[in-house]
């Protein structure tokens, strides 16, 4: 039976995504929706972590973790990973490729991140919405050299997007192109394409989920406590339409 | 020169129009939020083909009282609500940002940056 996934989540800690929006309410919310396999991408950060991990077990839903980077030309790509452990070195590596441009949280909204039991236990210091020191020439490379993978988030939007900041979707090695509708408006040059949520709200939650034709079996093979092959999700995802 | 002041000399139609009416202190034209970000000097407009909500976001981080969208882009009603609430000016234009930067660099005193 497919399963239904949704691989481009905020959380609290993206300073637009709303301060309601823990991981225990987009876990809860994204399983109510039917949501069996949960990806909690915040901007440029991955801190969120270890409370998506928690609240995702109570579901039985599968977790990816990682974040939606902003590369230097401020396209925005989904990288995710199996490994949380994965996901927090490349997320440290990420910050430090960030600009030292402290968040106001007053005007841009708060950046805190959160622990298993959902207490706040932290507060980014840097704009998290600003762009990396990184290109989108090397990012899918990067990535990949810490076990994740690389998708271009809603490339037919009229911002952060391929299309809105080079005029079309490039080259790469990427594992699937996600847009808001499919069929796509744009060009998206026979990668498999997925929806997502985009969710910064508890409303948003589920509202743009996809099926992908692949058994829980296949996707966790060693059980739910050992999380999913990225192999394996590369494989189904290599099966989404392209068009 | 005022930021209506600048619009009337530049031809601009003022989008939001609910601002307190500054003094430009220069200009800045980038399409990167991010160079923006770390680079425009405060009091300066900001001259762009970037018309969204991120932009006013940006604007207001880096104290930009003014954007003047480029090449009569669209701009979504999201961008003018979020420049209300921040008394962010937004004027459009049917120029690029060549044309407008170059105009408003003859128009502003000399040093303006």
């Amino acid at each position: 039976m497919p399963i239904l996934a949704d691989l481009h989540n905020h959380s609290c800690l993206s300073p637009c995504g709303s301060l309601e929006l823990s991981p225990r309410v987009l876990a809860a919310a994204a399983a109510a929706k039917g949501v069996g396999l949960l990806a909690l991408t915040d901007h440029n950060s991955a801190l969120n972590g270890p409370a998506f991990a928690a609240a995702c077990v109570p579901f039985g839903i599968l977790p990816l973790f990682g974040m939606e980077a902003t590369t230097t030309e401020e396209v925005h790509v989904l990288c995710l990973f199996a490994s949380l452990d994965a996901a927090l070195s490349f997320g440290e590596l990420a910050y430090s490729l960030l600009p030292s441009f402290p968040n106001d949280p007053e005007r841009m909204g708060d950046q805190v991140y959160l622990d298993e039991e959902e207490n706040i236990v932290g507060e980014v210091e840097h704009y998290l919405g600003a762009a990396l020191d990184l290109g989108l020439e090397d990012i899918g490379p990067l990535v990949a050299r810490y076990g994740g993978l690389v998708v271009p988030a809603h490339v037919d939007r009229p911002a952060f997007s391929m299309t809105s900041q080079l005029g079309f979707v490039t080259d790469g090695p990427w594992s699937a192109v996600e847009c808001v509708r499919i069929p796509s408006t744009v060009l998206t040059r026979g990668y498999p394409l997925i929806t997502s949520s985009d969710a910064h709200y508890p409303e948003h939650v589920g509202r743009r989920p996809f099926s992908l034709d692949a058994e829980t079996e296949e996707l966790a093979p060693g059980g739910y406590g050992r999380g999913v092959s990225l192999e394996a999700l590369r494989t189904a995802l290599s099966r989404r339409p392209r068009s | 020169m005022t930021i209506r002041e600048a619009a009337e000399a530049l031809g601009c139609e003022i989008l939001q129009n609910e601002f307190e009416d500054s003094d430009l202190q220069g200009g800045y034209t980038s399409d990167l939020l991010s160079d923006v970000m770390a680079n425009a000097k405060s009091g300066a407009a900001l001259i762009t083909i970037q018309a969204h909500k991120n932009t006013v976001a940006v604007a207001t981080l880096a104290a930009l009282p003014a954007i003047v969208v480029c090449n009569s882009r669209p701009v979504p009603d999201d961008m003018l609500a979020s420049a209300k609430d921040e008394g962010i000016a937004v004027l459009r234009t049917a120029e690029s940002q060549y044309v407008v930067s170059g105009k408003l660099y003859a128009l502003l005193p000399a040093g303006a940056a």
